[in-house]
């Protein structure tokens, strides 16, 4: 298992983050702006097990069990927002549901 | 772990029982009176334990938690934030017709979130404080689930602080690829042995979850939407609780951090703290809504607080402390004056709302000027001592440009903290309708009277909180 | 077991493109649990066994079905279908892209600049995992259950029906 290298697996994290950062730029629909956050969250979760893989300790996964609690209710939160904006705008795109103009 | 080790917990594991006994409450009986109560128990019992915790301390609790002065005096700040809150929450939610128990319960779950964050002395604490914090504030913010603003708002903080959230975790992780320890005084000491490219991305992701916590320029977008969306009280949780947490942790170790990095950091946040001064102060100008007012008004704040960041070393811890506690009092007394008017489906946020305020409300108004007074920093008000600390600890630090910069930007302030003052002492026109006259909550007049007898009581002798603060605080540096 | 590190990676990433592609909302999440499950081999191959099984259970089993029952709940018909395609024209996604490419670019190079590191020692099993998160990290672990009720009761207040 030694062979893989740790740049690598930081690599792979970086470009996973990236295409979630390019997907939220991306799309307009709220409903994969919060399924690219949980990607980038997953992204970040990569470079901790990676990382700890790195030192050989524990606690790069005891991190990523931390990110998959945040993750969870982050997106339990969000579903329920988006239900509700669903249910008050009739619609998902972010640019339509605007309401808050200074 | 120790006895003692829980026992210097125990601020911590108050708020925590209380928000399970809120809830618990609430599943079985509901009923808004006793949430308030237990609330305001818990966050009272909290308080008070802290001066019994202080022989305690210094005491490192796993490596998680680092319980000291500094943490115990912030936490203080928190409850008390936290206790003003839930006072004005419910005279707001009191005339409507939804739940409003749920409300106390995830303030007293984000209360906890902030006060963890104070006292991490790890990334995992810092981030579950921060994430724990946040979550309780997407749904405050989106309280109100029948209002399309409310919901637009909660969903727009959601996003970015998910987002940020991400940025943050990915710059954790990129640190500990680097230094191989997740605890702060591991990473300080490991980056004292010369930075490299890939500590200083993590770094740079760190600043920006940071950075959009404090709501700093050029992560201020979500500010102003967000705190027009979200009810006031909400509304002054988060200018206060959220940005002033994230401060206290900013401070306690990002200055060890810049101390050993060469210039650039410096570089990144003085720039940071001169757009927030101006641009906050300058985008306000704009501005006819006094929630988005204060929302710039916080974003320039947040550039003065910077200033003493980057001034560090006592003198900068001193301001740092002082300028927050008049910082969370003005916001608060400030807020609270716009919750006092507003009820959960119409927000007092125009400023038409407000003219001629000093003839329907008078006692009203002092408050309101008052608190716009401090924020302006005028004296007799806190808010002027604060930033003549600042500017002493700016003078100490010989950094003039920042000084110069926090000078014109209160001459700036001042405009249009003094509008808002100018159309409350103005006449009502004939033809403008009158918002309805709502009896007052006693709770919040109560509160709102203490906050403006502190506000210009620290501007005439703030040596008391000083003392405070030397004890605690300023005894680590 | 790099081969297998590397094939994984290249589906995670294809799959994780693809998402970004998608314009029905059912495929996209196929291609989302196509891409977290790639990455849970990977975790294999990095010697955590623990947390791919986690990225199975919790990441590709219950949070992706969260979104799937909110597809079922809002029918996201053609008509969203439609909308969505005209927002994918190549002109509203070249400039991100190019963005994307830049900063994957930067990032690589940045890593790649440093002089190797072989990732050492043997796998990190289910029990070292476990004496780290109930030893040190049991504070967090208390955290975590409180986020968790942030995450519930928030929830619970927002999706309740409104006439209640």
């Amino acid at each position: 298992m030694a062979e893989v290298p740790t740049q690598y697996g930081i690599i792979l994290a970086a470009i996973l983050f990236s295409l979630g950062v390019a997907g939220i730029l991306l799309r307009r629909n709220i409903f994969f702006v919060l399924l690219f956050v949980e990607v980038m969250l997953n992204a970040a979760g990569l470079a901790f097990v990676v990382a700890g893989a790195r030192w050989g300790q524990a606690d790069g996964q005891v991190m990523f069990i931390f990110v998959l609690a945040t993750a969870a209710a982050e997106v339990a939160i969000g579903l329920g927002l988006l239900l509700r904006l669903h249910h008050q705008f009739k619609t998902l795109n972010v640019d339509e549901a605007s309401d808050l103009r200074g | 772990m120790t006895s003692a080790d829980i026992l210097s917990l125990l601020p911590l594991l108050v708020v925590a029982t209380t928000g399970v006994v809120v809830m618990l409450a609430a599943a079985f009986y509901r009923n808004h009176r006793l949430s308030l109560i237990l609330t305001l128990a818990g966050l009272l019992t909290a308080f008070i334990s802290l001066p019994f915790v202080s022989p305690l301390t210094p005491r490192q609790v796993t490596s998680l938690v680092l319980v000291d002065g500094y943490a115990l005096f912030y936490m203080g700040l928190i409850f008390a934030a936290g206790f003003i809150v839930a006072l004005l929450t419910y005279g707001y939610l009191e005339q409507w017709d939804g739940n409003p128990e749920e409300l106390y319960v995830l303030l007293l779950l984000a209360t906890l979130g902030a006060a963890v964050l104070v006292g991490s002395s790890h990334f995992a604490s810092f981030f579950l404080g921060l994430e724990t914090l946040s979550v309780a504030l997407y749904a405050m913010i989106a309280y109100n689930r029948s209002l399309r603003r409310g919901i637009e708002a909660g969903i727009k903080y959601l996003v970015l602080a998910g987002v940020t959230a991400a940025f943050l975790l990915f710059g954790m992780a990129l640190v500990y690829a680097e230094t191989g320890t997740l605890a702060f005084s591991g990473v300080i000491a490991a980056a004292g042995g010369g930075p490299s490219l890939q500590l200083m991305v993590g770094l740079g992701m760190l600043i920006v979850g940071v950075g959009f916590k404090l709501g700093v320029v050029p992560f201020h977008m979500w500010t102003p939407d967000v705190y027009q969306g979200a009810p006031a009280p909400v509304t002054g949780l988060l200018a206060s609780m959220s940005k002033g947490a994230m401060f206290a942790l900013l401070l306690r170790y990002f200055t060890p951090v810049m101390a050993l990095e060469r210039q650039g950091l410096v570089w990144v946040f003085t720039a940071v703290a001169v757009l927030s001064m101006l641009g906050g102060n300058i985008l306000a100008l704009t501005q006819d809504n006094v929630k988005r007012i204060l929302a710039y008004s916080s974003i320039a704040h947040l550039g003065y607080l910077l200033v003493a960041f980057l001034a560090s070393g006592p003198a900068g811890q001193l301001a740092v402390a002082f300028y927050l506690v008049a910082y969370f009092a003005t916001t608060l007394s400030a807020f609270g004056v716009v919750t006092v008017l507003s009820t959960p489906d119409d927000e007092a946020e125009s400023l038409r709302a407000y003219q001629g305020l000093y003839y329907r409300r008078p006692w009203l108004a002092i408050i309101f000027t008052i608190a716009l007074l401090s924020l302006a920093g005028i004296p007799p008000t806190a808010g002027l001592v604060g930033k003549i600390f600042i500017a002493a600890a700016g003078v100490q630090a010989s950094l003039w440009l920042l000084l110069i910069v926090l000078v014109l930007a209160s001459v700036i302030g001042v405009f249009y903290y003094m509008r808002i003052v100018i159309t409350m002492f103005r006449r009502p026109e004939a033809d403008v309708v009158q918002p309805s006259m709502v009896r007052l909550p006693r709770a919040a007049s109560v509160v709102l009277g203490a906050l403006s007898v502190i506000l210009v009581g620290l501007g005439i002798y703030p040596v008391p909180v000083m003392r405070i603060i030397e004890r605690t605080v300023a005894r680590l540096v | 077991m790099i081969v297998v590190f590397y094939i994984a990676s290249g589906v995670a990433i294809l799959s994780t493109f693809l998402v970004i592609l998608q314009s029905n909302a059912v495929h996209a999440l196929l291609y989302a649990i196509l891409s977290l499950l790639s990455v849970a081999i990977v975790f294999f191959s990095l010697g955590a066994p623990l947390v791919a099984a986690l990225e199975v259970i919790v990441y590709a089993g219950a949070i992706m079905v969260l979104f799937v029952f909110v597809v079922m709940v809002l029918n996201l018909g053609p008509g969203a279908e439609g909308q969505e395609r005209v927002w994918l024209q190549p002109r509203t996604w070249t400039g991100p892209v190019i963005l994307t490419l830049v900063l994957i670019g930067e990032l690589i190079y940045i890593f790649l600049a440093r002089p190797g590191l072989a990732l050492g020692g043997p796998a990190i099993g289910p029990q070292e995992v476990s004496l780290a998160l109930y030893g040190p990290y049991l504070l967090g672990v208390e955290l975590a259950s409180i986020l968790l009720l942030a995450g519930l009761v928030g929830a619970y207040h927002l999706g309740r029906e409104p006439s209640d």
